[in-house]
């Protein structure tokens, strides 16, 4: 996930760097009002927390690499956006220096597509997802599992187009590289959504105090309930035409071949967004990104729903064993 | 500590200030970024300029190898990703290109976490005047970091000790996820009591740093 020093343009750093240097003193003045004078222990423990559940390597079936957490929803569901933000943005800076993991001058980018937007942005859809919900515990696990698979799709998204804002890599065909991208994080967020519904089913079963309740709706929570409206929206108008195209003979085999070999419009203008949301009849690849999306979501919906069960058994079970455990 | 073991060893950048350090690796990094293929020599110079650092730093070319050996095969791949994507001439000059940049940015970032240890990368942030607030908590996240560490190796021992390592990999996966989640319970914990403990001495919520310079 983390991005290297030599993929992204140095003018593509600078700005991402700028834009996040925004997001994180904006988180620092804020936390000083949610967190009060508990901000610095906390918000260090959460950084190095998400930082040590990394480390915890999640087989991935019979393959020889492994998964881990990445936690921007996590973090921001356990102490708020901003702490979130902040601790997330604490644990790319340290990786950066200390462990030489995600480039220097692409810290920014690295903030910016993980901590402003795994934390913020997952918050925003994790907030409004819980409002239509309700508190319950099953509905807090189920809101975070989607906020958590949408913050890698976003993450993965908005790295194309820095990718495409980079000077020195003009020429890509945008839609094949969204192509490829969301495919591939279509299934790693799967895997984020699952040990971060996990892990905050367990929580919530232990000690459900920790897990703060919702504010009244502010900014962030708007433009989250925006984000999930719009997703919502281009999924279903997917799933609709989806039938429609599938009827054609050469069927899916078709779609890798021009994942492959789709470098033939290259005068489009890589605004990526607008190739992603609206010419979805025009070709194949964006097809296979929506099949993508909804299999993606269909996964999700259905973990977010095994998990919220699983809370519910757990919660019950607990509450009478449940008291002191040592630290 | 591990890490910082390796940064404090003895050489010529020990007594050189952090910001010239952090300063440097940057430009080194930016100036890879910049240059364009047709130049390909002066990648090679900067790829020995680093190299010739790193050994000041100490670092063993065994060391490096091993380091290189994890990062280039990842490398590898997201390089010829790019013929896949595209196919005009350009694709395999981009590729190259990709790899010397990358490989460049590799090495003097290897560099600086050789030579920069943590306490004087928050000296450095102090003086380019980073909000107190943020330098605290990193300090703070640098000290729970580890602590947190050896409790995950507590977990996973004790674990370890009871399904010896075996079980489908669901079963895995929902272990590994309660293993995380008491890590939090613990580290949230842990964090409350270190609070209080801090209000019993004084805290009022405001950073102040003692002299740290030399």
């Amino acid at each position: 996930m983390h991005i290297r020093d030599g993929i992204l343009g140095p003018e593509v750093c600078l700005m991402a760097g700028v834009i996040s240097l925004g997001a994180v003193s904006y988180s620092l003045r804020r936390i000083r009002f949610d967190l009060e004078d508990r901000a610095v222990p906390l918000t260090g423990m959460l950084a190095a927390l998400i930082f040590a559940g990394q480390m915890v390597n999640f087989p991935l079936l019979g393959l020889p690499v492994s998964g881990h957490l990445l936690g921007g929803v996590l973090a921001a569901v356990t102490l708020g956006p901003w702490a979130g933000c902040l601790a997330i943005s604490m644990v790319l800076i340290v990786q950066a220096v200390l462990f030489s993991d995600g480039g220097l001058m692409s810290l920014g980018a690295n903030i910016l597509n993980m901590g402003v937007v795994g934390a913020w942005g997952g918050y925003g859809v994790y907030s409004t997802i819980r409002r239509t919900l309700g508190s319950s515990h099953a509905a807090t696990v189920a809101a975070a599992v989607i906020a958590a698979w949408l913050s890698v799709l976003a993450a993965a998204t908005l790295f194309c187009v820095e990718f495409l804002l980079s000077s020195h890599s003009s020429g890509f065909d945008p839609r094949g590289i969204l192509t490829l991208m969301v495919l591939y994080h279509a299934l790693i967020g799967v895997g984020e959504a699952l040990i971060t519904g996990g892990v905050l089913a367990y929580v919530l079963g232990r000690r459900p105090d920790l897990i703060p309740e919702l504010g009244k709706a502010g900014p962030v929570g708007r433009v989250g309930g925006f984000a999930v409206s719009g997703v919502v929206l281009a999924l279903a108008v997917a799933s609709i035409l989806a039938p429609f195209k599938s009827e054609l003979p050469d069927g899916l085999d078709a779609v890798s071949e021009q994942v492959g070999l789709s470098a033939l419009e290259v005068e489009r203008p890589p605004l990526v967004l607008e190739d992603y949301a609206i010419p979805l009849l025009a070709s194949w690849p964006q097809l296979s990104v929506s099949v993508a999306g909804i299999l993606g979501t269909l996964i999700v919906f259905a973990g977010a729903a095994v998990l919220a069960g699983m809370t519910r058994r757990t919660a019950s079970s607990i509450v009478t064993t449940d008291g002191s455990h040592g630290g | 500590m591990v890490v910082d073991s390796r940064s404090s060893k003895q050489s010529l950048f020990q007594r050189m200030p952090g910001s010239i350090k952090l300063l440097m690796a940057l430009a080194m990094i930016l100036a890879a970024g910049l240059i364009p293929l047709e130049n390909w020599p002066a990648h090679g110079l900067l790829i020995g300029i680093i190299y010739i650092g790193l050994s000041i730093a100490g670092v063993t070319t065994g060391y490096l190898l091993r380091r290189l050996a994890l990062f280039l095969p990842l490398l590898l791949v997201f390089g010829l990703s790019a013929p896949a994507v595209r196919s005009d001439g350009a694709a395999w000059s981009w590729t190259i290109s990709l790899w010397l940049r990358c490989t460049v940015s590799f090495l003097a970032g290897l560099w600086l976490i050789h030579v920069l240890p943590f306490r004087e990368l928050l000296i450095t942030l102090r003086r380019w005047r980073c909000p107190a607030v943020l330098i605290a908590m990193l300090g703070f996240m640098y000290r729970y970091t580890f602590i947190l560490w050896d409790e995950l190796h507590r977990l996973q021992n004790a674990r370890a000790a009871r399904d010896f390592g075996s079980g489908p990999w669901w079963r895995t996966w929902s272990t590994n996820s309660q293993m995380i989640g008491l890590l939090l319970l613990r580290a949230m914990e842990r964090a409350e009591r270190t609070h209080r403990a801090m209000l019993a001495r004084g805290w009022d919520g405001s950073i102040r740093f003692l002299e740290f310079d030399e």
